[in-house]
């Protein structure tokens, strides 16, 4: 790197060469602070000395079986260039655009590179964070690749190929059609239901269905959509504006309903998981399901696997269509230079014709490149083979940004249609309806005069200022001034003492708070958004006003008031009860202690997610329980908006018991034995003792203890989140944190997420302030 | 009270017989996924123990994933994040307790003002700023932010246990001739560990289970704690739940091993408010 400096650089270059070094740096750092591995370090620098090693980093979300073929070329890559490391980064498919929208649309920083379908171009280019490939290749080099392969997007290349794929097909199980006589996949919808029919069974003939004709993740939009375009329908026009209300959409919310309730040919309640886990393990004759997931099923005990295009429409002539997403490599736009042409020779070699082959082969992929496709090996393949039909009847994924409103209009939709709460008439309107919207949201803040004096701004930023230094006069006031003098009646050092003692953690916590609640306070007044992130400006309370003139606000207000309450309130009182009860001498005390705080010790996410599995509707142990014991009926506890609220606050109940219930019993053992045996004598019963005694001894040690549960509740985004996968069914299952969390990384409002965040923040804010001064929560027994 | 007689005896058991099988049943279900075979996630058997089970995903962590290396990198985390909450929190908490300086009640509030934003709008402006201060790929980055979030919490209830400590004690030391530190170092901390071991315990869950802000800091694999480790089986379409299950377990045993140690210390120690007595 030392004979580099002396060459003319330009500023872009030179930042490069920093880059590298603080890259270099930053991996000496890691290692050399990660003190268990100083053998690491000592590696790292005896390669220092010799060859410097440049790291490239790829962000990808392949699944585990593709992810295999990756480390194999990568590890070969590296071998051929020993100068060379490329570190892999697996992340789930939203995750890694948020990670890399975050990385290097807000600190130009991010991976190198970043695999994925090609739905994330249009939000990429319109962050302008994705580099234009074109002058990377040459004519000839392009002209190898299937044209649906690269990924154009407003005249510019911003995407190579290895594979085009995501699209679904219908995966069948030849041994459970064998059973039945059945000697070929079904070639039409009518024959779908006829062989749906005949893959139902139940086997033991307890009124239970032991196995189901057809299952797929058919609450989805995605796993829709192939129906959606049968019926003649697709999402837009071809100025992308949503195309959702239409004959199409009715009828084809109609075909997978009566599926379901007519025919009953696929269970009432599916998602991937349990799509996935009936198929695999031969309890489902047929599937719908993505060129992603094949490799498994082939390698299933139970699944003699095979592959079929999804059968066509009798009624209108129309083969299914899925979606086709090519997958593949995009560059970071802040790469110049040495690494840039690293960078670039990395992608080539990844989506050469070696590596597709690689793929190809050894997970019946769909090459990008013609030549690979006409290898033998390949084209031969009988699986690739149909994967190549499907695909011929289906349609490229439209990658401009309009697609996610779209996704997220008909989301709500379909599932209200599923649930039962709407007739395919009105989901198809609501679907257009939402989708109009959601487009402008996207939108939005776009059309905000440039030019014009910004009055609002100056206001803003005056306004901030003032607030800054209200802030520091009031730190002054209250930290640096009992510092240097005395306060009226306090000696000098007594509060210098507390000061210095209270300083350490208060530096901690507003070192991590300060900057990211100013950040949002700016944001909450500007026009963030997805085509303004480079380029948002001060608009003033607009934000605030779109906010407190959404219905949504008000709905999930009302519904996080009566979430909040609901757990709060069983909480205490299951946490007081328990108490109660462990507040004598009593056998076995100790172990059953323990058992009742164990939903407090094991981290809430890997619970939720456990509780989620069991609201299924025909595996959840809820049902069984509930069906066993007491005879009732399979209640459907997540397709139902109303039971999915229920289900998430069963969820949280059973979280927060504990932590009231600890607080309570340090409350209750420390009230004097004889007040209640002086009350005994003087004849009160046990319930006024707990009254007149218990409770009102109780209160201080709660009410601080209540105050936190409710701001912690107000705000618990994950249960409901886990719980309720994202907000299903329908986009209802929302309290206020997990509805702007959406808002803000689903359609990029960054602006309309902040002001909405600043409005749930001043709600708690005033309401706690209130309570504590009202119960005198901050006072001290001394 | 009165004598608990006989039949209620009975029907306290049955109560908390009750209580007991909601609260641990879940638990036992992640248990009974992670020693089922495969990926076999439904069945509508209530076994606790299935019929084929087998250790494989436990071993499969192991020899698959560099899952100790996770743990290490999380235990490494945590004790500092452990030392350092523990250190900030019995400190301020002493001083809210004792001192009446001005901002105190500011402070109060304060503490618990900063609970009260919403957690995933601090997320990218927090990327940002320790991106700024180059602090993506190291642990000093998730230590601070892992030690400040259990903080709030942990300085009341430290001054909340402080409050239950007999202001007489430190006078009496100080009129022996110790200094304020040595007062509150020798004679009210020791006093005060019921409530320390709680701040630590606290301190111990905000590191070990975090994995939000660690899947935004840490982008090496070698680098991982634990949680964002368990979070990698995690895939849209295709989660290996066998795996996740077992992880799962992993992650919690050593934090219900605590709970199990620490509950004397948690009865009592975990005083919020003022108890006297």
């Amino acid at each position: 790197m030392n004979d580099m400096s002396n060459i003319q650089m330009s500023p872009r270059e030179s930042n490069v060469i920093s880059i590298i070094r603080s890259h270099i740096n930053r991996n000496l750092k890691n290692r050399l602070t990660h003190l268990g591995h100083i053998l690491a370090s000592l590696l790292l620098l005896g390669s220092l000395l010799g060859a410097e090693k440049t790291t490239l980093h790829l962000w990808h979300p392949m699944p585990a079986p593709s992810r295999a073929v990756l480390n194999d070329l990568v590890a070969e890559y590296e071998a051929q260039h020993p100068d060379i490391s490329v570190h892999l980064l697996y992340k789930e498919n939203e995750e890694v655009r948020m990670a890399y929208m975050s990385a290097t649309g807000f600190t130009e920083g991010g991976p190198d590179l970043l695999y994925g379908p090609s739905d994330f171009t249009g939000a990429l280019v319109e962050m302008e964070i994705v580099k234009p490939l074109e002058s990377f290749f040459s004519e000839a080099e392009l002209a190898a690749f299937d044209p649906k392969g690269l990924t154009w997007y407003q005249g510019h290349l911003y995407q190579i190929g290895d594979e085009l794929g995501n699209h679904l097909a219908l995966v069948y199980n030849k041994r459970l059609f064998a059973e039945v006589g059945l000697n070929r996949p079904p070639e039409t919808m009518q024959e779908l239901i006829e062989f749906g029919k005949k893959l139902t069974i139940d086997k033991d003939g307890d009124g239970d269905i032991d196995q189901y004709g057809l299952v797929w993740n058919f609450t989805e939009p995605f796993f829709f959509m192939p129906f959606y375009a049968s019926f003649g329908g697709w999402v837009m026009d071809a100025d992308q504006n949503p195309t959702l209300n239409n004959e199409a959409a009715v009828k084809a919310f109609q075909f997978v309903r009566d599926m379901r309730d007519i025919h009953k040919i696929i269970p009432v309640e599916c998602d991937y998981d349990i799509a996935d886990s009936k198929f695999n393990t031969g309890e489902a004759g047929m599937l719908i399901n993505g060129a992603w997931s094949w490799a498994k099923y082939m390698d299933s005990p139970h699944v003699d696997f095979g592959l079929a295009v999804l059968p066509i429409n009798d009624e209108t002539g129309l083969y299914p269509a899925p979606m086709i997403a090519t997958k593949g490599y995009y560059m970071n736009p802040y790469l110049s230079g040495e690494r840039e042409k690293q960078v670039i020779d990395l992608m080539k070699f990844l989506t050469s014709a070696h590596a597709q082959f690689e793929y190809a082969s050894r997970l019946a992929t769909i090459p990008t490149r013609l030549e690979v496709r006409e290898r033998p090996e390949i084209a031969e393949d009988p699986i690739i083979m149909t994967s190549i039909e499907q695909v011929s009847h289906g349609k490229a994924m439209p990658i401009s940004p309009q697609m996610r409103a779209i996704w997220d209009a008909m989301r709500p939709a379909y599932q209200n249609v599923l649930g039962g709460s709407m007739t395919p008439e009105a989901g198809a309107a609501y679907q257009q309806e939402l989708a109009v919207q959601k487009v402008a949201e996207l939108y939005e803040g776009q059309d905000a005069d440039k030019d014009a004096v910004n009055i609002t701004a100056i206001l803003v930023y005056l306004a901030g200022l003032l607030l800054a230094l209200w802030a520091l006069y009031k730190l002054f006031v209250a930290f640096i001034l009992p510092l240097m003098r005395g306060v009226p009646g306090v000696q000098v050092q007594e509060s210098r003492f507390g000061v210095l003692m209270v300083a350490p953690a208060a530096l901690f916590i507003f070192g991590v708070v300060v900057y990211p609640f100013f950040y949002n306070l700016v944001i909450s007044f500007s026009n963030m958004g997805l085509t303004t992130v480079n380029d948002w400006r001060i608009i003033g309370l607009a934000q605030y006003g779109k906010v407190l003139t959404d219905s949504q606000f008000y709905y999930f207000f009302l519904k996080t008031i009566i979430w909040t309450v609901v757990n709060v309130v069983l909480h205490v009182i299951f946490g007081v009860m328990l108490a109660m009860l462990l507040n004598r001498p009593l056998p076995g005390k100790g172990i059953i202690r323990v058992l009742l705080i164990l939903p407090w010790a094991v981290p809430s996410y890997i619970t939720a997610l456990t509780w989620r599995g069991m609201f299924n509707i025909d595996y959840g142990a809820v049902n069984i329980i509930l069906n066993k014991f007491f005879g009732i009926e399979p209640i459907s506890w997540l397709i139902d908006p109303f039971n999915a609220f229920v289900a998430v606050i069963i969820t949280n109940v059973w979280l927060g018991i504990p932590f009231m219930m600890i607080i309570a019993l340090g409350g209750v053992q420390s009230i004097p034995q004889e007040l209640y045996e002086a009350a005994s004598i003087d004849g009160a019963s046990p319930w006024q003792q707990f009254r007149k005694i218990t409770l009102p001894l109780l209160k201080p040690v709660m009410i601080p203890a209540i105050t936190l549960g409710i701001v912690w509740t107000f705000n618990n985004i994950n249960v409901v989140w886990l719980v309720s996968n994202g907000g299903q069914p329908g986009d209802q299952t929302h309290i206020l944190v997990s509805f702007v969390y959406r808002a803000a990384f689903n359609l990029y409002r960054y602006g309309y997420a902040a002001a909405f965040s600043f409005m749930i923040f001043l709600m708690l804010a005033v309401f706690s302030v209130k309570f504590m001064q009202k119960n005198k929560a901050t006072e001290t027994a001394y | 009270m009165k004598k608990t007689s006989p039949l209620q005896y009975i029907m306290i058991y049955i109560a908390l017989f009750l209580a007991v099988a909601w609260s641990i049943f879940p638990i036992l279900r992640v248990i009974t996924i992670s020693i089922r075979p495969g990926d076999n996630l439904l069945t509508e058997s209530l076994a606790l123990i299935p019929d084929d089970w087998t250790f494989d995903n436990y071993i499969k962590l192991f020899t698959d994933h560099p899952f100790g290396r996770w743990i290490w990198n999380s235990i490494l985390v945590t004790i500092t994040v452990v030392v350092t909450g523990v250190a900030l929190a019995s400190t301020a908490g002493y001083a809210l307790s004792r001192f009446r300086f001005p901002g105190r009640d500011a402070s109060l509030l304060s503490l618990l003002v900063t609970q009260m934003f919403p957690a995933t709008m601090l997320l990218l402006p927090l990327f940002i700023m320790l991106s700024s201060l180059h602090l993506i790929n190291t642990y000093l980055g998730l230590i601070v932010i892992y030690s400040s979030t259990a903080l709030p919490f942990c300085v009341w209830q430290m001054k909340g246990y402080y409050d239950t400590i007999p202001y007489s004690l430190e006078e009496a030391a100080r009129i022996d001739g110790a200094s304020r530190f040595m007062a509150f170092y020798k004679i009210i901390l020791p006093l005060a560990s019921p409530a320390l071991v709680i701040t630590a315990l606290f301190s111990f869950m905000s590191a070990w289970t975090e994995y939000i802000v660690a899947a935004q800091v840490l982008w090496y694999k070698e680098m991982f704690t634990l949680p964002i480790g368990l979070k990698s089986f995690q895939a849209n379409m295709t989660t290996e739940w066998g795996l996740y299950a077992a992880g799962a377990m992993i992650v919690s045993l050593p934090a219900i091993a605590l709970f199990l140690f620490l509950t004397k210390y948690l009865i009592g120690g975990l005083t919020l408010g003022s108890v006297k007595g």
